[in-house]
């Protein structure tokens, strides 16, 4: 048995009346540590706001988030993000006036962030070394020739895997990425997925938010299916193909044969 | 007025006032904060070096506090007020954005200046403080106007340095990445609170050291020398110069004090013509603020923050 590393348990918030995640019982999910856990479901599920809940973006009307046996109630997002969390945004964010490798770089928690560090100057020590580990990180991800640029040079795609090296940069327990693939050609996903599955190998917990499921269900080995802010249902990837209620509600005739 | 005592003059007020422009351009241009009370933390020095090197009080005055202290002793305490009026009007306003923070901050600076007036306690009210002690400036084996020229020079330069060098570091990458996008620095675990209050804090002591050189200048400090007009000045100055580079906000403040102190040195032959020419200045430094709201430098920051 492993343990929990993330538990979502009975969380429900609402949008103006309309409870966007939960239901009547809450939303409840655990990810033991080293899962490749998939989130999927129908636009509008919920699954984004899921993982601004667990960021610590949105706080919950009720219900409890844990994070390696933390409770984050009281915890604001760079907390949540210092005890290990890393995430990205369904719509990709940068720091406009940082150049790409900087964009990496601060990415890393850095002591040169602290006054007294900054002016002692000691943080150049640790700045060469950092900078080795963002482009090793920018390589990674297929940026190694933007390492120079300015971040409104990049496309769509681009600035998708920025945001994803940003965090990997970090080093974090728990990384939440939201739609990872959306407007990213062929040969970089499957970089991507290259990526993925190493992170996973390397026993790292990851929870991915994807409408392409070609792309999710090879490589994840758990999903849940949101589906009006409940969970429709969880399992393996196997199992999700062949359940009639995903089927149904989401992935349509075509995906039963 | 000759050549000399003009550039002097531009010197030694033109490097004060650029203090108070790099400080604006460390919360504003890198920290994304609208501080509409500046005004407040120079005065806030300026009085802090009065009260600790005036004399104690007597006959008619009003004040209770005159230590008689050193001018160093004085010089440091200005940064000290400023950075404690700096903590604690920082705390409670800095979760406000844009144009709130704006507003709270001047309503700061507005309350300081009346509790200034109001409780004669403090600096004798609107007659102020009159027996503001000064190193003796002949001890260097300059005149006056020199002397301070040069350490109101000397306060400019150590300034810029220590903010440059401050922002070089990674502490520069990071308030930067706070302006540019909150919500994205708090996923890599950036503590905006800690980054922007700190920025607010650092800013303000500079400020406050202006203020104490500004009172050892005067040998006065009275309310009616810290109206949000310095506010207003320095804004301007601070747009004037553009507001991404160190070396245009000390450009920005160099030009605008330098058109004010030639208005001032020309000799005007009539009390008239001298009315005339401070209502020129007053309409001059009216159109640069309604140019600078032209280009909206508060709405483009705004936009750039919805945007990301
Ligand atoms: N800040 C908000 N204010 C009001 N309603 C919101 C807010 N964020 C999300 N919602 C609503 O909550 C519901 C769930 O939205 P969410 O973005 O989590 O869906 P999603 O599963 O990520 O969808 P998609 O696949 O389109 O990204 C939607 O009905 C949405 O309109
Ligand atoms: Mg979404």
């Amino acid at each position: 048995m492993t343990r929990d590393l993330l538990v979502v348990d009975r969380v429900v918030k609402r949008f103006g009346g309309l409870k966007a995640v939960g239901g009547d019982d809450g939303l409840s999910f655990a990810v033991p540590e080293g899962t490749f856990l998939g989130l999927i479901g129908p636009n509008g599920a919920g699954k984004s706001t899921t993982f601004n809940l667990i960021s610590g973006v949105l706080k919950p009307d009720s219900g409890a988030v844990m994070l390696d046996g933390v409770d984050l109630a009281q915890a604001r997002a760079s907390r949540i993000a210092a005890l290990g969390l890393g995430r990205t945004f369904q719509t990709p964010r940068a720091f406009p006036s940082l150049s790409v490798l900087d964009n990496v770089i601060v990415g890393a928690d850095n002591e040169g962030e602290r006054v007294g560090m900054a002016f002692s100057g000691r943080w150049r020590i640790r700045e060469r070394a950092l900078r080795e580990k963002a482009a090793a990180v920018l390589a990674r991800v297929g940026l190694s020739d933007r390492i120079g640029d300015r971040v409104g040079n990049l496309s769509g795609g681009e600035l998708r895997m920025l945001e994803v090296a940003r965090q990997l940069v970090r080093d974090p327990k728990i990384l939440l990425l939201d739609e990872p693939t959306a407007g990213v050609d062929p040969s970089l996903q499957v970089k991507l997925s290259k990526i993925l599955v190493d992170l996973h190998a390397e026993g790292r917990t990851l929870i991915v938010v994807e409408h392409n499921l070609h792309f999710l269900l090879r490589i994840a080995d758990r999903v849940v299916v949101l589906q009006n802010g409940r969970l429709l249902s969880q399992g393996t990837p196997a199992e999700i193909k062949a359940d009639e209620r995903v089927i149904a509600a989401y992935l349509g005739a075509d995906h039963a044969a | 007025m000759n050549l000399v005592q003009l550039f002097l003059a531009v010197v030694m007020f033109g490097s004060l006032f650029s203090v108070l422009t790099l400080s604006l351009n460390l919360q504003y241009a890198r920290g994304g904060m609208i501080n509409f009370g500046t005004v407040a933390y120079f005065a806030a020095g300026a009085y802090a070096y009065a009260i600790v090197t005036q004399e104690p009080p007597s006959g008619l005055d009003q004040y209770l506090v005159g230590l008689h202290g050193p001018w160093w002793a004085g010089f440091l305490a200005a940064g000290v007020a400023a950075m404690a009026f700096a903590v604690l009007t920082g705390w409670p306003t800095l979760r406000l954005r844009g144009e709130y923070l704006a507003l709270t901050t001047f309503a700061f600076a507005e309350m300081l200046h009346s509790l200034l007036v109001n409780e004669r306690r403090i600096g004798n009210g609107t007659v102020g403080l009159a027996n503001v002690e000064r190193p003796d400036p002949g001890s260097l084996g300059l005149p006056d106007a020199w002397t301070y020229a040069g350490a109101a020079f000397v306060l400019m330069l150590a300034t810029a340095l220590v903010f440059r060098h401050l922002l070089a570091s990674p502490y520069g990458r990071a308030i930067d990445a706070v302006r540019d996008d909150e919500g994205a620095a708090e996923a890599i675990g950036k503590d905006i609170a800690r980054l922007r209050f700190e920025v607010f804090v650092i800013s303000a002591v500079p400020i406050g050291f202006a203020g104490a050189l500004y009172a050892m200048i005067t040998t006065l400090v009275s309310p009616d020398l810290f109206t949000a007009e310095v506010t207003f000045f320095v804004w301007i100055a601070l747009v004037l110069g553009g507001e991404r580079t160190i070396l245009g906000a000390v450009l920005g403040t160099m030009a605008l004090v330098g058109f004010q102190e030639l208005v001032r040195a020309i000799p005007f032959e009539s009390v008239r013509a001298a009315e005339i020419a401070a209502a020129g200045e007053d309409i001059v430094t009216g159109v640069l603020f309604i140019l600078i709201l032209r280009w909206q430098p508060f709405e483009a920051m705004m936009k750039r923050r919805r945007a990301a």
